[in-house]
């Protein structure tokens, strides 16, 4: 990941403008996917949710909306992460890359925060926010904590999905890399921003979550 | 921003080729010194003018690394370029281009135009693969060739865009069925009638370049 994506983005502009979506009504990232550009994509089942990426202290920076995705309606759990982010251009959601999650392993960093860590196969890690509204925040976390439960008990990795108790022998090496990343953060944050992305219903029934 | 067609491309070839570096000097004119390996897909997206017409180059950057090969392999399909990167200073990336081609043919239209690219160019020093055995390699498999450098930029926009030339060629060649999304081709949403050519709604990454010039 090296472009403007997740870990360095120092991404402008306020995202997609708009109400927030009722309930069942598919999140932005599936409405991008659903917009045309990306036919390969369209059909996938995907459970969203909108984020901030934080600092390990757990300073505000950019938005980032992740999902994971199944590549056929047949799997029993997703096999995809997708990160997007508003572009640089209009602020629009842009894709900004695909990751298979068998390379990738998330984590519940901070759940009285709401925060997920993300740390790629190739050591690269970050932390993210959830973003939502605070009536629904709980139960829209915990969703993502059900599906990491989920996850980590099918990988061959510890069936337990959090990080503190986990993450001491990988912590001097991280500490490098965030701080060359929150040199490009910039706290374009805004604090009332609503919320648009919802769970997938479907998605997330599929996956039990 | 309004576009008259959506080109899909993917840049495909072996694990630090540049084939990243190359996306981000042509979507940020940046260059990355460090070597990030990509896992999946990484995107990037570009306006360019060709002909007058605005179209959308939407880049699909895939991993070279053989343990994630199988699974990039399955977005080849619906690309209507490639970009088939080797590095000139490493030989195995150049005695690799034929199993990638084949994989490329394999997953994709067979229309689909291929760009043979030999990067990093600005190690001259260090050159393990002559420029005319790309030359002869690309004659042979019918691909358009260049060397570049992701470092300098040498090349790099005409790398990208005389691949988009040559699509938008053989959609006036009637080559290409724009309505066939196989062929990884979209009319944009709103596409006007016609843009007068050289207009001044083209960005600063919208020129046109003569062929091959410059300065590798
Ligand atoms: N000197 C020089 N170095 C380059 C050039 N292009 C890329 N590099 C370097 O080569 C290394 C690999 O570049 P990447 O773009 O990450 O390679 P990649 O092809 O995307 O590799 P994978 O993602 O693993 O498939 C990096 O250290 C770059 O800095 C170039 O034109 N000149
Ligand atoms: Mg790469």
């Amino acid at each position: 990941m090296k472009r403007r994506n997740v870990p360095k983005p120092a991404l402008g502009g306020a995202g997609e403008a708009g109400p927030g979506g009722t309930a069942g009504r598919p999140g932005r990232l599936q409405r991008h996917l659903l917009s045309g550009e990306f036919d390969e994509l369209r059909d996938f089942p995907i459970f969203e949710s909108n984020f901030v990426q934080v600092t390990q202290l757990g300073e505000v920076a950019n938005k980032v909306t992740m999902g994971v995705a199944a590549s056929s309606p047949a799997l029993e759990l997703p096999d995809l992460l997708l990160l997007a982010g508003p572009s640089k251009e209009n602020g629009h959601l842009e894709l900004f890359g695909l990751f298979p999650l068998q390379f990738v392993q998330l984590f519940v960093h901070d759940e009285s925060r709401w925060q997920l860590k993300v740390k790629f196969c190739t050591g690269r890690a970050f932390y993210l926010q959830l973003r939502a509204p605070s009536e629904t925040r709980d139960r829209e976390f915990g969703q993502w904590v059900r599906l990491l439960y989920r996850l980590h008990f099918n990988s061959a990795q510890g069936a337990v999905p959090f990080t503190q108790e986990y993450s001491a022998p990988e912590d001097d090496e991280e500490e490098e890399e965030k701080e060359e990343e929150e040199e490009e953060i910039r706290l374009e944050w805004e604090e009332h921003q609503a919320t648009e992305a919802r769970l997938d219903p479907l998605a997330s029934e599929l996956w039990g979550l | 921003m309004t576009y008259a067609y959506l080109f899909k491309y993917i840049i495909i070839g072996d694990t630090g080729v540049g084939k990243s570096c190359l996306l981000l000097q042509f979507t940020d004119k940046r260059f990355q010194p460090v070597h990030d390996l990509t896992i999946g897909v990484e995107f990037g997206a570009r306006m360019v003018n060709i002909d007058g017409k605005q179209i959308k180059l939407q880049i699909w950057d895939t991993a070279g690394q053989e343990s994630f090969r199988s699974i990039t392999r399955s977005y080849y399909r619906g690309a209507a370029g490639a970009l088939l990167v080797y590095d000139i200073t490493r030989r195995e990336t150049f005695n690799h281009l034929t199993s990638w081609l084949e994989d490329a043919r394999q997953h994709s239209s067979s229309n689909m135009v291929i760009m043979l690219i030999g990067n990093k160019s600005d190690l001259e020093s260090r050159r393990d693969v002559k420029r005319e055995e790309g030359e002869a390699f690309a004659r042979e498999h019918g691909l358009i060739f260049m060397e570049t450098s992701a470092k300098t930029a040498c090349n790099v926009e005409e790398a990208f865009i005389n691949t988009a030339k040559e699509i938008y060629r053989k959609i006036q060649q009637g080559l290409f069925d724009v309505h066939n999304e196989a062929n990884g081709i979209k009319i944009g949403p709103q596409q006007s009638i016609s843009t007068p050519v050289g207009s001044s709604t083209s960005q600063r990454n919208s020129r046109d370049i003569g062929s091959n010039s410059g300065c590798c």
